[in-house]
């Protein structure tokens, strides 16, 4: 077997590709460019308390289980008692929103992209939902349809379960809310964007079986 | 290196300390992080993408994706391998938005089973260096995971998005041309 000779002769050498050094200095330092862009973005701690703010603890466990439950009822009421080819609110919203989020391309986006390096400006990615991105007028009309009716709906259902849905649906309107307040902060943040789309369906999911139950069974 | 101090629930790491400041706001606990790792992550993106100013920008974005998505690691494992993993993917990323990507082929031969190696002979550290920056993408990505930062196959195939076998192929493939291009007998 033959070797090349390297031209330096201090070079180090290596018989297995596991001796070649991990660790490779970078030719400057990148800690300022690095610190810069995440003091002008959305710092950990702030996402970090909404998140805890989301989190559901103790009466939210509660509430939580019970809208979970509420929706695997409302999607079997949906499927069950609905016709075939019918526009379920939800169905409507989704496609809405789909679409929406296709226009913009942004769902598809991994939540690690879109973040500009040090060489590229900072500012809102063209290519992010805006928050106000539920603009759909069939999405929208359905969804006040569905609240108008939320009240008449409601009261068909035992205390419990009305207590149950206000509770879930409060939940998820605050989550709304910071979500919103969140990208207002960074509106370039993708993992944000998404969570607000599921929020939203949430709420429609919420609405919709709500109005199912209420119109068709009686109860959740 | 960091040190690791021993607490009444098992072992805690300075890291573990670091990340956890980190996550409640503290930049200079993730400056120290950035010091400990900023070595190894340049190293793994300068040899995915060959240039050195891609390099800084890949380091700089993960550093800053990890930033970002700190409260959603997980402390049990390993905040390296997470980093590295971030890492990767803002490589892929890159590369797939500026279309470096060359496709892989496969040649019949690559995909027989592939076995371990190493040069019989040493060779110059820097010769070894450029022999993997000419070697194609999906090649060289595999051979710098698996063979320079000892990633199994699977996790060099999670990494990656491939196939496990494909993963296989491609470091047999990388180790075949590296030896051709070094001009040394493979073991």
């Amino acid at each position: 077997m033959t070797m090349t000779n390297g031209t330096d002769g201090n070079e180090r050498k290596v018989s297995s590709l596991g001796e070649l050094s991990r660790n490779v200095a970078p030719p400057r330092d990148l800690w300022p460019s690095i610190a810069a862009q995440i003091s002008a973005n959305a710092p950990a701690a702030p996402l970090a308390s909404e998140r805890r703010r989301l989190r559901p603890t103790g009466m939210q466990w509660a509430a939580l289980a019970a809208v979970v439950s509420a929706l695997a009822v409302g999607v079997w009421l949906g499927r069950s008692v609905l016709p075939v080819g019918s526009s379920a609110p939800a169905v409507v919203a989704q496609e809405a929103l789909n679409r929406r989020a296709a226009e913009n391309g942004a769902l598809s986006r991994p939540a690690t992209e879109g973040i500009p390096a040090a060489s590229q400006p900072q500012g809102v990615d063209p290519n992010s939902l805006p928050a106000s991105f539920v603009t759909d007028p069939r999405y929208t009309m359905q969804r006040a349809a569905l609240i108008r009716g939320l009240e008449a709906q409601l009261k068909t259902l035992p205390p419990d379960t009305q207590q149950k849905v206000s509770t879930s649906l409060a939940t998820i309107r605050t989550s709304i809310q910071d979500l919103q307040d969140a990208i207002g902060r960074d509106p370039a943040n993708a993992l944000l964007q998404e969570l607000l789309v599921n929020s939203y369906q949430d709420e429609m999911r919420v609405l919709t079986a709500v109005h199912e139950a209420g119109g068709v069974s009686g109860g959740i | 290196m960091m040190t690791a101090v021993a607490g009444p629930g098992g072992e805690i790491g300075w890291e573990g300390a670091l990340i956890q400041r980190a996550r409640r706001g503290d930049s200079h606990a993730f400056e120290r992080l950035y010091r400990e790792y900023s070595g190894r992550i340049f190293g793994l993106c300068l040899r995915m993408t060959r240039d050195p100013a891609t390099a800084e920008d890949c380091v700089q974005e993960a550093f800053i994706n990890a930033w970002r998505a700190l409260d959603r690691f997980e402390t049990r494992s390993a905040f390296g391998t997470w980093m590295h993993r971030i890492a990767v993917n803002v490589v892929l990323a890159r590369r797939r938005r500026a279309s470096w990507g060359n496709e892989m082929t496969l040649d019949p031969e690559v995909l027989e089973a592939a076995s371990d190696w190493s040069f019989d002979t040493p060779v110059e550290e820097s010769e070894i260096e450029e022999a993997i920056a000419r070697l194609p993408d999906g090649a060289r990505d595999v051979l710098v995971l698996s063979g320079i930062y000892g990633y199994s196959h699977i996790e060099t195939a999670q990494m990656l998005g491939i196939a496990e076998g494909t993963c296989k192929a491609q470091l047999h493939r990388a180790r075949k041309l590296l030896a051709e291009r070094l001009n040394v007998g493979l073991r």
